[in-house]
């Protein structure tokens, strides 16, 4: 079985762009991906595309990737669009990778792209609110972020996590947000600010959630040949973990845990041969504040209960033990549903290649983590710079 | 005379009531005399979820199994749908027999007396509701206009027998009526004609049953104000006393077809002696006069007392009187079909017992949350309260399409996943509801709620009805 590797990422601005098409936004996150391989590549080599999108408003819900990838120039190559909700670009890059590692094919393009903001937010709230569980959750009145809020309540009366603690993620994200030029939301914001914020869903505020956002992203992954052809340094994909979970927050064992990151961390882990502190950093699915603190926690970065803690002294700050984020993530660089997970791995590809915005120190392995949902479907993946790796 | 009667009686009214000093306030006038404050249903009440509480005050009165009742007649004249059978809803929401026989009657205020009626007249167990929340013109009618419930359980060897009835019929238009395709209740206000139609015919009626007036115990006569019964009652038909008794319009308002039903059960529960009177009045001639011997020991009538004050504008915007409803972006598009195949877990919480390992699972439906086996859940009845696991409040803007004119009504509403545990004591389930009748900001992780059966939300033109919870108090 082939190894597959990351040769090349980039993405499109993450923020509100009324006047791009979800085809415009691929095309500059195609355009920008092409130039970030090394050596150059030639579109008309990649043999595959798999593309996440929840389903662009609605608007192009049936065959969305066709519609993409023969937009780019890539005719004729089979395209499969991938749906999980907010991890259905996480789902297109473990595709691509099972595909050039099948050996099915030696170049394949993983992405994403979604246009959240040319819609009322009625319509917008119609989109996001059917990924949670419909029938009894969604019908009880809630939405994501009263899922998500509802966690909160539970972990902060289980952990004792309080309002501080889930504003410091929004401290701390949008402080590196402000450096990264593509974020949607690029400004920081104060402890006061983000402990002040008007009330979205209680305990959850304006500061705690994450915005809706126009973008694409897109990263080339390439077999063992195909890959050193490409570059000298390519990002080995050490280990793929995935799992599904119950869609409705009610139906799991746990309110202040996501079991299906915890099992797709396992397999990632296991994968790649390490642990959680084998990471130099992580990006993670923090599209409201508790599920930042969740991901500590059901990544291993920390036992549970501690993951306030764990931010309260520093630790995920870019120049902390393990920093989280050093994009912005999504509270800050922007969540466009289907473009998030591969443009988490936009980041950790600067990151490895010492090109980030807010580069930490010389890393050698990084993290993303992408939960669709409130925790139906999640991936994670961990990549090595395989040169560092191997001498 | 058999000892057939009322074996047990509920009594439902809206938590919210608004003063008449605040609608007098808003429109320089009050216009129901001797009424001091009138119920306000809850964005999400309607005839249907009051006539569902009612009746399981009623069942839980008398200690009835509902799988006991025969049949079910319903009054109102404010059916959330002006055509399709309402009794149905009542059947599934309170665990009734699918054999049960339904009877609806409406078409006037005297329609809780139909009801009765009919279930004094029917055989086996019956269960008499009346709900009504009528509406009206806002500069007049609607001043006087409540909400309200009660409902009958109907059966032989009662503590209360139904000695008689007697009607008297003449044709008086324009007393009180609703134009087709209107939602608001009008007369035409031609005072000395109306009081003399309403007092004439209801007297008849009542002569009809040949009870001495000094020996009738307490009464409840057609009240769409406070002075109406005492009008009625004059010159020795009924003693002041006794019309006291059977005074609920009052504090709650006209409710419509369910104001004399109310009253009556307060009129049952009273201490008095003697014989006890029910005399409706139906706008356009009718009137309908009952006598029961006997007395009920429950403490029904004190939901007439109970509330919270609401302002006249929240009392509008509860009512649906000031919010738009025209909500674009469509709603979670779950089916009917789909929604009717989970009634029973919707209304009595009916969770699955997983047959391999044992654990409960809700809805019960799929493979075991606990063992993931892929199993034929046993049905396993849930209690009816529960403990709030987890919180939220979803607030002005945050709602889903579909709950966005709740929200207007009611404002923030708190969303919650409460821990039931199975009627049986042995496990428990989670389930995701909405909160109902509090200040949502108030309800905490680990405190305790109590189900109820309300509008969920109306789409396509249908109405949905579920559980929701309400803080226990």
């Amino acid at each position: 079985m082939s190894e597959a590797y990351i040769v090349g990422a980039g993405q499109s601005p993450f923020g509100s762009f009324p006047e791009e098409t979800y085809r415009s936004l691929f095309d500059t996150a195609f355009d920008r991906t092409l130039s970030s391989v090394d050596g150059g590549v030639d579109a008309e080599d990649i043999e595959e595309a798999f593309l996440g999108t929840l389903g662009v408003g609605g608007r192009q819900i049936g065959l969305s990737g066709p519609a993409v990838t023969e937009h780019v120039g890539l005719h004729g190559i089979p395209t499969t669009r991938v749906e999980n909700a907010c991890a259905s670009s996480g789902y297109a890059l473990r595709n691509a990778v099972a595909t050039v590692r099948a050996g099915m094919a030696d170049l394949v393009l993983a992405g994403g792209y979604e246009v959240m903001t040319d819609t009322s937010s009625d319509n917008t709230k119609w989109w996001l609110g059917v990924s949670g569980e419909t029938e009894w959750e969604r019908l009880s009145g809630t939405t994501f972020a009263g899922v998500y809020a509802q966690m909160a309540s539970a972990h902060m009366d289980e952990h004792g996590t309080t309002v501080e603690d889930l504003s410091r993620v929004a401290v701390k994200n949008h402080a590196n947000g402000a450096k990264n030029p593509d974020a949607h939301l690029g400004f920081e914001c104060s402890l006061e600010d983000a402990v002040n914020a008007p009330e979205v869903a209680d305990p959850l505020n304006l500061y705690h959630c994450c915005p809706t956002t126009d973008g694409a992203s897109a990263v080339l992954v390439a077999s063992e040949e195909a890959a050193f052809d490409l570059t000298d340094d390519p990002i080995r994909v050490a280990g793929v973990g995935a799992a599904s979970g119950r869609v409705g927050l009610f139906q799991r064992p746990s309110l202040t845990s996501i079991p299906a990151t915890r099992t797709a961390a396992e397999r990632a882990y296991e994968m790649a041969g390490v642990g959680p502190d084998d990471l130099d950093f992580a990006e993670v699915h923090d599209c409201f504040a508790i599920a930042e603190l969740l991901a500590y926690e059901d990544l291993g970065f920390c036992e549970p209960g501690e993951a306030g803690q764990l931010l309260r002294e520093g630790r995920t700050d870019p120049d902390g033990e393990l920093p989280v984020n050093t994009s912005g993530g999504l509270k800050s660089k922007g969540h466009p549903i289907g473009a998030t997970g591969t443009g988490q791995v936009v980041e950790a590809f600067k990151q490895l290649r010492g090109k980030a915005s807010v580069q930490t120190n010389d890393p050698v392995r990084g993290l993303t983590h992408n939960v669709g949902g409130s925790g139906g479907g999640v991936t994670v993946h961990v990549f090595e710079r395989s040169s560092e790796v191997e001498s | 005379m058999s000892d057939r009667g009322i074996a047990a009686a509920g009594v439902y009214v809206p938590r919210g009531r608004v003063s008449a000093d605040e609608v007098a306030e808003a429109w320089g006038t009050f216009d129901g005399r001797g009424i001091e404050s009138t119920a306000v249903p809850a964005g999400d009440e309607d005839a249907v979820t009051m006539a569902v509480a009612a009746a399981r005050r009623a069942l839980d009165d008398a200690g009835a199994d509902p799988a006991s009742v025969d049949a079910v007649a319903l009054a109102t004249t404010t059916p959330p749908l002006a055509e399709e059978e309402l009794v149905p809803r009542l059947v599934r929401a309170l665990g009734l027999p699918r054999e049960t026989r339904a009877w609806h009657h409406g078409q006037s205020a005297a329609a809780g007396a139909d009801a009765l009626e009919t279930a004094l007249n029917a055989e086996g167990t019956v269960l008499a509701v009346a709900a009504d929340a009528p509406s009206g013109d806002l500069a007049g009618d609607d001043h006087a206009l409540g909400a309200g419930a009660a409902a009958f359980l109907v059966a032989d060897d009662a503590p209360v027998s139904f000695d008689g009835v007697a009607a008297a019929t003449d044709e008086s238009p324009g007393v009180r009526f609703r134009e087709a395709d209107s939602d608001e209740v009008t007369s035409l206000d031609v005072t000395g004609y109306e009081r003399a139609a309403v007092r004439e015919t209801t007297r008849s009626a009542i002569s009809g049953l040949d009870l001495a007036a000094d020996d009738i115990g307490a009464a409840s006569l057609h009240q769409p104000n406070g002075s109406m019964p005492y009008r009625i009652a004059g010159e020795g038909v009924v003693s002041n006393e006794a019309v006291a008794e059977g005074i609920v319009v009052d504090r709650i308002g006209d409710a419509g077809a369910a104001t004399v039903p109310i009253g009556l059960v307060a009129a049952l529960e009273s201490d008095t002696d003697g014989p006890v009177l029910a005399a409706f009045f139906g706008s356009g001639g009718s009137a309908v006069a009952f006598a029961f011997s006997g007395r009920l020991d429950g403490d029904e009538a004190a939901a007439v007392d109970g509330g919270e004050a609401v302002s006249y504008v929240a009392s509008l915007r509860k009512r649906g009187r000031v919010v738009d409803g025209d909500v674009a972006g469509g709603g979670a598009n779950v089916s009917l079909p789909t929604w009717r195949r989970t009634l029973d877990s919707r209304y009595a919480l009916t969770a699955g017992r997983c047959p391999a390992c044992g654990a409960l699972s809700f809805p019960g439906e799929g493979a075991c949350d606990d063992c993931f086996e892929r199993v034929d859940f046993e049905r396993a009845p849930l209690s009816s309260e529960g403990t709030v696991a987890a919180r939220t409040v979803i607030g002005q803007g945050g709602a889903p399409p579909e709950f966005v004119e709740l929200q207007e009504r009611e404002g923030a509403y708190g969303a919650v996943l409460v821990r039931v545990d199975a009627a049986d004591g042995d496990g428990s389930a989670l389930m995701p509801a909405q909160l109902t009748d509090c200040d949502p900001e108030s309800v905490a992780v680990g405190d305790a709620v109590r189900r109820t059966v309300r509008r969920i939300y109306v789409q396509e033109g249908v109405p949905r009805y579920g559980a929701k919870f309400a803080p226990v108090e």
